[in-house]
């Protein structure tokens, strides 16, 4: 009987080359795969103004119904009969984290997924690289790479990602460069002990920033479809665990999982942030546009 | 030789790789059973939720120590094992002697014992030792040879079991007359004793015991096989009772108390009857086949299941068979009246039971030589009061060679002579009524039956009372002679022992008139049991009784199979109760009339044989089992069980069992539908068959059988058929009025399929526009009055043409009837006929018309002229009118006449109602009437 999960990209930890490589064959292909994600996102955006976050005025525009009455020019509509929204001048590029996690549990993929949790973080991570370069943010990688604004945002932050050893990046984000009012997007399975998650999400929240928390999860882990007897095996620590009767664990298992799913997503609502979960059964897109939508809210009007 | 089995092994270097095992263990105990290996990132989690499971690197102990059983058995059945005793070797070119025991009981395993000694004989062979072979069951004259075992080996392959008892001590004494042949001081360097186990008396005693048990023994050494007898079973006795087929079973005092299956089968080999015999108590079982009477006289063999020798065999002959008995009745002239006939009854009770053989002239002399030249076992006299010399003293013989003579009262026997010399008492002269207008006393009931005699035990039948008997002479021996009493103490059976037979006495008649002993069921049981005095048959077909021996019909083998009988079988000589070698076990005689000889006998016992206390050393064995037990076929299937256990042991661990839970839940209740349906199918199967009981028209049977009615035949003309019910109703109306007959609605019959038997007369108008009645309808019709009933024919022409002139239709019609009938001598009904005075006083019979005689079955004329009235037995069964009866007495509802009458007398149909009243007196009465009229002279001589 096939086993329900496999580990994808049998590389060692310590094998930096092998990995280097893996990457850079990787990447390219994502790259296309994530420009032609980003293209149906921005193909949603249509009427879209050059406006955004700054001091100075840019145009009076007609209010259109449905937009938030904050936004509303009492002074200008008082003189006509018609209401007007005041628009900014899009002044000051905003400066949006990302950051993959490359612990070796994200190389797994399981019968029903499509792809490992790795691919797709890489998938999402260099998207909304494209996105956000496009759209003009800074786009920055803790520990690789600084804020900048470049139209091929994305191919550097591929080419980065695949010239830099594995090793070479830390397990956690280094958030030296992180600022005030920057964004910080985080790629992981979250798998991690809860508390850690939590420390690092603190961490964030000391410097300023917010964090928007990707989960990529497997259909595997999620519904725990395993039966009999089975040997469990951690790709990160190297754990085995037998279980007799793997059934018998199912709900427990289950119950752990959602529990440690809704610790975060409470922690991010308390806080205002978002967290979003894309199973790699799912599309990818489906993520990318939730993403999008939770961060460009924010741009628009966070910075008002 | 101890309990131990021995084993051999076909190819014993396998058994090396037993070796094997421990590596077989330790590659066991590090190969687990695989789990499925599954990469798991969120581990930690599964972790913080389930307890750390114990994590087996090794197979459970018991999954290794039984895949490790599975190598063993492999390699053991591998190395293929034989069961296979080691045989004792003989030493030394002594004579060898061998005494075998042949006898019945060794038909069971003659196969092994045959090995076992012909494995001696081989190690004789291989010693070059001579043999000698000596057996139980031998001619008188056989001799035993000192040969080589070669021979001794060709000698022993043509010996068979034979189904007698064996004799060990002649066949010692011939080996010891071989062993002298041999020389002075020859002795035999083994003595084998292949014995069936069963001890008899005598055994070992005497000189051959003595010469063994001395110090100068024959024999250096003795083999003793010992042969259990615990599962011998014998049929010991067998006889018909009186309630079942009687089996005694014997066994040994060690043999267990499971049942023993025993069949019955008939002579072609088919079995008709099954019982079981328990061994609860022992030695000896009783049992027996509770069947049919005539079923068990079916038997020919009765056989234990299981048990293949001669002393689970018994054969039956013609002395527990049916009997043949002959009847002889006094009067042959009323058979014309079944349910009047004397033997009626004794036929119906015997018919059943025995072959009936009754007597056809009517000259007694002749018909009892004829009777007793078929040889019956009983003879049945019904009244028969003085028998001609010659048939008495043929009788007299017949009794005294064991023949049965069973006896009826009746007027004949009463009148007859008080010495009879057939009669079990003496009687005295007349008979002795009880109940009745000018008697006190009570028809007599029949009391318990007296312990002697072959009544004994049976119930005293309630419904039976007497009303007429015989009495016996008081004698101070009456009481042992009598068989059955009433109530007062009077003997109504006597019967008494005369030479080998018996004499029985009824002392009532044979039919139910002096009692309804004979109606009773009490009856057939008690002439069952008179049947069964006559148990032995007087003798075979008389060519074969004078023969001083009886030919071999078919003999028993030892196994215990009838087959025909070999060459050497004698003709067994009248007395000989016991089989030997001349006459085996089996039938002798004719196919049609044969004596069984079995060999058991009644006081047989099994008692084991135990070996006798000798001077020389004696070695105890036992038979070979079956040389070539293979185990290999045991063990290998023991190791695809453990296989098997293996699969699911593998399999529950993987916890692969519980993933279609339904599937097993379902099935049990799968199985209690179908079970409880079979069962219901069963419990409906006895109800439908209790249904086939009830006929469909039970309902209309009882109505017409419980009140008596006038009924007529129906022409088929519904005219005709209205006029003929209106009439009977005037006349059932008129009777009720004026009689004290009161009878029931008139019924219409169709003759072709209505019961006729319940109406004691049918009034038949005939219409020749009607169908003509088939031939069958005719028989039936003729078949009534046979049987007692009356039709009154009634052609209604007289106006037009009357019965002297032959043209009327209806005539014409009444004679094609008529011409199927069996009619007695017609005559106009005469004046003093006991029509003309059974209500009324009448002249003529006059009708809706007037003038047509009534014609009535011819009375003989040998009456006194001067009686007033001709008195004849019976009721004319057909009186023949013109007069059209029922025309006359035809009434509406309102009972005013329907038709008018064709004379101007206005009497007339008074006249014709009477006519009617005294016919239906004249059916129901008979000739009581006539009788009657001697009533005023009776009184006159009653008055003084």
């Amino acid at each position: 009987m096939a086993a329900i999960g496999q580990r994808v990209g049998a590389v060692p930890h310590h094998d930096a080359l092998a990995r280097g490589r893996l990457r850079a064959s990787l990447v390219p292909d994502l790259l296309i795969e994530a420009r032609r994600i980003v293209s149906t996102v921005i193909a949603g955006w249509h009427g879209r103004r050059r406006r955004g976050i700054g001091e100075s005025f840019w145009q009076f525009r007609p209010y259109v119904e449905g937009e938030t009455l904050a936004r509303i020019d009492w002074r200008r509509s008082a003189r006509d009969d018609h209401t007007y929204v005041r628009d900014q001048e899009w002044e000051a590029a905003h400066t949006v984290w990302l950051w993959l996690d490359e612990s070796p549990s994200m190389l797994y993929k399981s019968a029903p997924a499509t792809v490992s949790k790795e691919s797709r973080g890489l998938v999402l991570t260099l998207a909304m690289a494209e996105l956000l370069a496009r759209s003009g943010e800074r786009v920055g990688y803790p520990g690789l790479q600084r804020p900048i604004t470049a139209r091929n945002g994305a191919e550097r932050l591929a080419r980065a990602l695949a010239t830099v050893g594995s090793g070479a990046l830390p397990a956690r984000p280094s958030l030296d460069d992180v600022r005030r009012h920057s964004e910080f997007v985080l790629f992981s399975d979250f798998l991690d002990p809860v508390e850690e998650t939590l420390g690092l999400l603190q961490a964030i929240a000391d410097r300023g920033a917010r964090a928007h928390l990707v989960e990529v999860a497997d259909p595997a882990e999620e519904t725990f479809p395993y039966r009999g007897r089975t040997e469990f095996e951690d790709p990160e620590t190297g754990m085995r665990l037998t279980a007799g009767r793997a059934e018998k664990w199912a709900e427990a298992y289950q119950f752990a999982y959602m529990a440690r799913r809704e610790t975060l997503r409470d922690h991010c609502r308390r806080l205002g942030w978002s967290y979003i979960v894309n199973r790699t059964d799912r599309l990818a897109s489906e993520a990318l546009v939730a993403l999008h939508t939770q961060l460009s809210g924010l741009l628009h009007e966070g910075g008002r | 030789m101890g309990a131990f089995p021995a084993i051999a092994f076909g190819s014993p270097a396998l058994l090396a790789a037993l070796v094997l095992l421990p590596a077989i263990w330790w590659l066991l105990r590090f190969t687990p059973p695989k789990p499925r290996t599954e990469a798991f990132p969120p581990l930690r989690i599964l972790l913080s939720v389930v307890r750390r499971e114990e994590t087996p690197a090794r197979s459970p102990w018991w999954l290794t120590l039984l895949r490790l059983a599975m190598a063993a058995l492999v390699i053991v059945a591998l190395a293929r094992p034989v069961l296979n005793p080691s045989p004792v070797a003989i030493a030394g070119s002594a004579p060898v002697a061998l005494l075998v025991d042949n006898s019945w009981a060794t038909a069971r395993d003659w196969d092994r014992r045959r090995d076992a000694a012909l494995a001696l004989i081989d190690q004789a062979d291989q010693a070059g030792a001579p043999v000698a072979v000596a057996f139980s069951v031998a001619p008188a004259n056989a001799d035993v040879e000192i040969v080589s075992a070669e021979q001794a080996r060709d000698a022993f392959m043509a010996a068979e079991p034979q189904p007698l008892n064996g004799d060990r001590n002649a066949a010692f004494a011939r080996l010891l007359a071989a062993l002298e042949r041999l020389g002075d001081n020859a002795r035999f360097g083994l003595l084998a004793v292949l014995d069936d186990g069963l001890a008899r008396d005598g055994e070992f005693d005497g000189e051959a015991l003595q010469r063994l048990a001395g110090a100068d023994a024959p024999v250096e050494r003795v083999l003793w096989y010992v042969s259990p007898i615990d599962d011998l079973r014998v049929i010991a006795n067998a006889g018909n009772g009186a309630e079942a087929f009687d089996v005694t079973l014997v066994q040994a005092e060690s043999g267990g108390a499971e049942p023993a299956d025993i069949g019955a089968f008939d002579e072609k080999g088919r079995q008709i009857g099954e019982t079981t015999a328990g061994f609860e108590d022992g030695e000896i079982a009783e049992t027996g086949f509770e069947a049919p009477f005539e079923l068990r006289n079916d038997y020919a063999l009765l056989r234990i299941s299981g048990q293949e020798h001669a002393g689970a065999v018994w054969l039956i002959d013609e002395n527990s068979r049916r009997r043949r008995v002959g009847l002889v009745s006094g009067e042959t002239g009323d058979q014309a009246l079944p349910l009047l006939s004397p033997l009626y009854y004794i036929t119906r009770a015997l018919s059943p039971f025995a072959d009936l053989v009754e007597a056809r002239t009517g000259d007694l002399a002749r018909d009892i030589a004829e009777i007793i030249d078929k040889r019956p076992s009983v003879i049945v006299m019904s009244d028969i009061g003085t028998l001609p010399d010659d048939a008495v003293a043929a009788l007299s013989t017949w009794v005294d060679e064991g023949g049965v003579l069973v006896r009826f009262a009746g007027p004949r026997v009463a009148a007859g002579s008080a010495e009879d010399p057939l009669l079990p008492v003496t009687l005295r002269i007349g008979e002795r009524a009880l109940g009745g207008a000018l008697s006190w006393t009570e028809p007599q009931p029949v009391d318990a039956f007296p312990a002697i005699g072959p009544f004994a035990g049976m119930p005293a039948p309630k419904d039976v009372s007497v009303n007429r008997q015989l009495l016996a002479e008081p004698d101070p021996d009456l009481a042992d002679h009598t068989w059955a009493t009433l109530t007062d103490g009077t003997p109504l059976v006597t019967g008494a022992a005369r030479g080998k037979g018996t004499m029985v006495f009824f002392h009532v008649t044979a039919e139910a008139t002096w009692s309804n002993l004979p109606i009773s069921g009490s009856f057939v049981e008690m002439l069952r049991r008179v049947l069964k005095l006559a148990r032995t048959s007087t003798g075979l077909s008389s060519g074969q009784a004078e023969a001083a021996a009886l030919a071999p019909l078919r003999v028993l083998n030892a196994a215990g199979e009838l087959a025909p009988p070999p060459a050497q079988v004698k003709p067994l000589p009248a007395d000989k109760t016991t089989p030997d070698i001349d006459n085996p076990p089996g039938l002798y005689g004719a196919a049609d009339g044969f004596v069984a000889l079995n060999l058991m006998n009644a006081d047989v016992t099994l008692a084991p044989l135990s070996p006798p206390q000798l001077s020389v050393p004696v070695t105890t064995a036992s038979y070979a089992p079956p040389a070539e037990s293979d185990l290999r076929g045991p063990l290998f299937f023991v190791a695809a069980l453990l296989f098997a256990l293996d699969m699911l042991a593998v399999l529950w661990m993987n916890g692969l069992l519980r993933s279609r839970p339904s599937a097993a839940a379902r099935a049990p209740v799968a199985s209690t539908l179908l079970i409880a349906g079979l069962a219901l199918a069963m419990l409906a199967v006895p109800g439908s068959a209790r249904a086939q009981d009830a006929q469909p028209n039970d309902a209309a049977l009882i109505e017409q059988a419980s009140i008596t009615r006038l009924a007529y035949v129906k022409t088929g003309i519904a005219a005709t058929d209205a006029t003929t019910e209106a009439g009977l109703r005037g006349l059932t109306v008129f009777l009720r009025s004026r009689t004290a007959f009161e009878p029931g609605d008139p019924v219409g019959v169709d003759p072709a399929t209505d019961e006729l038997s319940f109406f004691p007369m049918l009034y038949y108008a005939i219409d020749a526009s009607g169908p003509m009645p088939g031939d069958e309808v005719i028989a039936r019709l003729d078949a009534y009055m046979q049987g007692g009933g009356s039709i009154l024919f009634d052609t209604r022409d007289q106006l037009s043409s009357g019965l002297d002139g032959s043209g009327s239709a209806e005539n014409q019609r009444l004679r094609e009837i008529l011409d199927g009938l069996n009619i007695p001598p017609l005559e106009p009904v005469p004046g003093d006929h006991v029509l003309t005075k059974a209500f009324y006083l009448l002249n003529d019979f006059p009708g809706l018309h007037v003038g047509g005689p009534l014609w009535v079955e011819a009375l003989n004329a040998q009456q006194a002229a001067d009686r007033p009235v001709r008195s004849g037995d019976g009721v004319s069964p057909i009186l023949i009118t013109g007069n059209d009866f029922a025309g006359a007495w035809a009434v509406d509802d309102q009972l005013k006449p329907l038709l008018p009458m064709t004379s101007v007398d206005p009497m007339q149909r008074m006249y014709a109602f009477r006519a009617g009243v005294n016919i239906v007196m004249y059916m129901l009465t008979g000739n009581y009437k006539a009788d009657q009229v001697h009533v005023p002279a009776l009184l006159e001589r009653l008055g003084q």
